[in-house]
């Protein structure tokens, strides 16, 4: 077989692999390129999976029609789907594949992302629940599924995918409680024990059992009554949404920096291997936002401008392309809880200090405009509200946010 | 080239507001309003607006507007 251009393997088919692939090819069109992934979908729009309800689900494809990504279409990359890379070899260039067969590159992208991350390896069945987690299309055709039965749901942890889950699940009719053991609300680690707190009785105000601390803990199921009987068919669904696991131990063996994530340069590189580059939620790169430490973000954003420049550093390397730059994104969220639009942007967990600008905490529906600053200089604003009576000030702070930034 | 926005997946994030305030704005109830056509200059704010959105809801069209 005659190669005409370079081989590249993404490995990983989100958003962060796709938009790589494509900088590569609008760079160099003679690129080979193969994207390999776990799931039988090409890429789809992952925040779409709780962001809104699916009316109809009856065969399970809307849903999958409804989170089409533009760009995923295009046959100029060859879709390896359903093809798990179980190790590779970075010195020598080789993927081993679970099918058994290995695949030679020049070049590599990891856009393996993360995996929910679960409490006990063991507590996947039980009497009592279906244990879930969402993370994937697949999950969320089991989950919007069951909610459209009205089932009882159960909620551990208190993230953006649960807060998501809890509002979605609600305007299915379902019953929810969410359990909260380690903080005292919603996004504390990031926005802080303040904003948590009035977030948590958000929740409660909205018909949600929002459980902390040992009450939360209590109800937690450890999967145990699996011991004791058989599951029945009525079982509630339980969800865990505790945090996620970037995947990498397919890459375990090269010498790679795997503490959290794949480390990279700022320019997507992963330092210890030339040709191989890293890019979306499981790549931990220089914070252009924080001097000399690193960052790991799971953002729709933050995947689709790491995967653009991992390419774009890939093409480069090649000789294609101009100047490579340096990452530059620029942090900046948002959700959306029983119509409470929750907006984030810049780095508040860097925080030493927090003030409400506008608004009370009490009356997060009227709302409230909150910054952060870290020795007086503003590192993170957010924004709560149901409407967008305050969004010019929010506007203005994030433009001031940007300003600071080099 | 004109911005489109599917109003059915849009849920008024405002994301695009922030990357590309020229073009996007949300009115006081927190509704999406923007401009179809734009301006050359803006390009890079507009694509920035494009890619934000979490729910994929805006394409830019290449027919004439």
């Amino acid at each position: 077989m005659t190669v005409d251009g370079p081989v590249v393997g993404v490995v990983g088919t989100g958003i962060a692999g796709l938009q790589s692939a494509n900088a590569v090819l609008e760079r160099n069109p003679d690129a080979r390129i193969v994207i390999f992934g776990d799931e039988t979908h090409r890429t789809y729009n992952r925040p779409g999976l709780t962001k809104k309800r699916y009316q109809l689900l009856t065969s399970g494809t809307t849903i999958t029609d409804e989170l089409k990504v533009d760009g995923a279409a295009s046959d100029s990359a060859t879709w390896r789907l359903g093809t798990r890379v179980e190790s590779a070899d970075l010195y020598n260039k080789v993927l081993q594949l679970r099918t058994g067969e290995t695949f030679d590159y020049d070049s590599l992208v990891i856009a393996t992302g993360v995996r929910p991350r679960i409490s006990a390896e063991d507590a996947r069945e039980c009497a009592i629940h279906m244990h879930k987690t969402l993370r994937d299309l697949d999950d969320a055709h089991h989950i919007h599924r069951d909610l459209r039965t009205g089932t009882e749901l159960t909620i551990v942890g208190s993230g953006f995918v649960a807060c998501e889950l809890a509002s979605l699940a609600t305007e299915y009719g379902c019953a929810v409680a969410m359990l909260e053991a380690r903080r005292r609300g919603p996004f504390e680690r990031v926005l802080g024990e303040r904003i948590a707190t009035a977030l948590g009785r958000w929740m409660t105000r909205n018909g949600v059992t929002f459980l902390t601390g040992d009450s939360a803990r209590d109800r937690l199921c450890n999967g145990d009554s699996s011991a004791h009987s058989e599951p029945s068919s009525d079982r509630s669904l339980l969800v865990e949404a505790i945090g996620s696991v970037p995947n990498v131990e397919w890459l375990h063996g090269n010498g790679l920096d795997l503490s959290d994530g794949v480390r990279v340069d700022e320019h997507m590189r992963v330092p210890e291997c030339a040709d191989v580059y890293a890019a979306g939620d499981v790549a931990r790169y220089p914070d252009p936002w924080t001097a000399e430490s690193l960052t790991r973000r799971e953002f729709w954003k933050n995947a689709i401008d790491t995967g653009d420049l991992a390419g774009r550093s890939l093409a480069s390397s090649l000789g294609c392309g101009s100047k490579i730059s340096h990452i530059r994104y620029f942090p900046l969220m948002s959700t959306e809880v029983f119509g409470l639009r929750i907006q984030i942007a810049g780095n508040p967990k860097a925080a030493t200090s927090m003030e409400v600008v506008r608004g009370d905490l009490d009356r997060l529906d009227h709302g409230v405009v909150v910054t952060f600053s870290k020795e007086d200089l503003l590192v993170g604003v957010a924004y709560l509200d149901k409407g967008a009576r305050l969004n010019s000030i929010y506007i203005d702070l994030v433009k001031t946010l940007k300003a600071h930034r080099r | 080239m004109k911005i489109v926005v599917d109003q059915v997946k849009c849920q008024n994030h405002g994301l695009c507001a922030i990357s590309a305030p020229a073009n996007f704005a949300l009115d006081t109830d927190g509704k999406l309003q923007y401009h179809e056509s734009f301006n050359e200059e803006n390009i890079d704010d507009i694509e920035d607006a494009v890619d934000s959105c979490p729910l994929q809801a805006i394409t830019l069209s290449r027919d004439a507007a």
